[in-house]
């Protein structure tokens, strides 16, 4: 019975530690930032074991998730858990966020 | 807190299958070590993962494994060494 | 979109001018979740925008520095050291880090042993003194092989060890973090603290590279 995320032992690649390096992105950075504040002590919304509770849900589409859209799929799994926003809220603000996010990437 | 184990002591993780949120990797389950340290008690992440608050604390060892006791087709040294924190109560007397 | 909060985030260049975003965007997708779950939670007052943006400031802030400087103190000030190999919380909160919730463990190498650090299970990192881990560390490369092939791993970071020394890996899997007080290199007894701390690499301290003897 092994979870995706238990990889000790597992046969693997090679390391390259030049081309496997590279700075954080903002976006990155931005879902680093939201886990920590939900983290932090003022909120306690969430614990760093729920969310790899969280992540190691994904099963086997752990493996395919970059490693921050795996904190960001904990998240917001996490916030629909304890009901901080609705599936709905989430669908509906989405569907906005897209429109707008496909309206800049064209330019327009 | 009252501890079971004191760091020199030979211990066996427990090798089970246990659903849910662990931090016991299963490459260390069933095999033999030794205690390196007690770490001391933290809540329990096997529950603190579902939200709860990780009552009742369990104690937390260092223990220190032959790397050849680890892996059948070890390479290293001998005397190389993997060290895990494991909590005690997937812990046994080896 | 200027009457969006979330501009403050998304903003090229913060006051002093400094570029803030740095690299290409993610697949449309993933910046839509992202991006969808930071507003509902600035919309139901969770998180605030400037939360966000002073998040990011601490951890553009925090880089491998504060390790260096630990790692040379240590160096010049025995006593010092034996703290932070008995104690390292206390020892390292005199430079202002507090590792709560978790501990930390330093482990020494010597000519006998060298330490290496991994976590198998997903990516734990003493963030408090080293920052944001390496892309390395989280893959599931570094993350599978690590334990098994310690030595196989140092090779491919050009790191060679002697036959006869004993590897030590650490699994940082639970509440402990860890960080490898490197060899102080050969040729710098006269070496100021701060020369000394110039030295040290985020890779030493995390045990898969050695630090040269300068000038070697």
């Amino acid at each position: 019975m092994r979870g995706p995320q238990d990889l000790g032992g597992l046969p693997a690649g090679p390391v390259d530690p030049v081309v496997h390096e590279h700075d954080p992105t903002h976006w990155e950075k931005r879902i680093d930032a939201m886990m920590m504040l939900l983290f932090d002590p003022k909120r306690r919304l969430a614990r760093v074991d729920e969310s790899r509770r969280m992540q190691e849900a994904l099963g086997e589409d752990y493996h395919k998730y970059p490693y921050y859209e795996r904190w960001l799929q904990a998240i917001s799994w996490l916030m629909l858990e304890k009901g901080v926003f609705s599936q709905e809220e989430l669908d509906e603000k989405q569907r906005e966020v897209r429109a707008r996010l496909e309206a800049e990437r064209s330019g327009t | 807190m009252e501890r079971k184990f004191e760091p020199g002591d030979a211990v066996r993780v427990l090798e089970r299958n246990q659903p849910g949120h662990v931090r016991t990797p299963l490459y260390v389950r069933g095999k033999v070590g030794v205690i390196e340290r007690v770490v001391g008690s933290f809540p329990n992440p096997e529950t603190l993962a579902y939200g709860q608050s990780g009552l009742p604390y369990k104690m937390l060892y260092r223990v220190n494994f032959a790397q050849q006791t680890l892996w059948s087709d070890y390479d290293g040294r001998p005397e190389d060494t993997l060290e895990i924190e494991i909590y005690e109560h997937w812990l046994e007397p080896a | 979109m200027s009457d969006h909060h979330h501009d403050l985030v998304h903003a090229t260049h913060t006051h002093d001018g400094k570029p803030i975003q740095n690299d290409d965007r993610p697949p449309i997708e993933a910046e839509t979740l992202e991006t969808a779950v930071r507003e509902l939670l600035m919309e139901k007052g969770v998180i605030s925008a400037d939360e966000v943006r002073q998040a990011i400031e601490m951890m553009d802030s925090r880089g491998t520095d504060l390790g260096a400087k630990i790692v040379a103190r240590a160096w010049v000030d025995d006593d010092f050291k034996q703290r932070l190999l008995s104690e390292g919380d206390a020892a390292v909160r005199e430079f202002g880090v507090d590792m709560r919730p978790t501990e930390l463990c330093v482990v020494e190498n010597t000519a006998e042993v060298h330490n290496m650090v991994v976590c198998t299970l997903c990516s734990c990192y003493p963030r408090a003194i080293l920052g944001i881990p390496p892309a390395w560390y989280k893959r599931r490369d570094y993350r599978a092989r690590a334990v098994r092939e310690p030595r196989s791993i140092l090779a491919e970071f050009g790191t060679a060890i002697p036959e006869q020394k004993q590897v030590r890996v650490h699994d940082s899997n639970a509440d402990l973090r860890y960080l490898v007080l490197p060899q102080r290199p050969a040729g710098t007894d006269d070496w100021s603290e701060e020369q000394l701390a110039a030295l040290v690499s985020r890779d030493s301290m995390i045990g898969v590279a050695d630090i040269r003897s300068p000038g070697e």
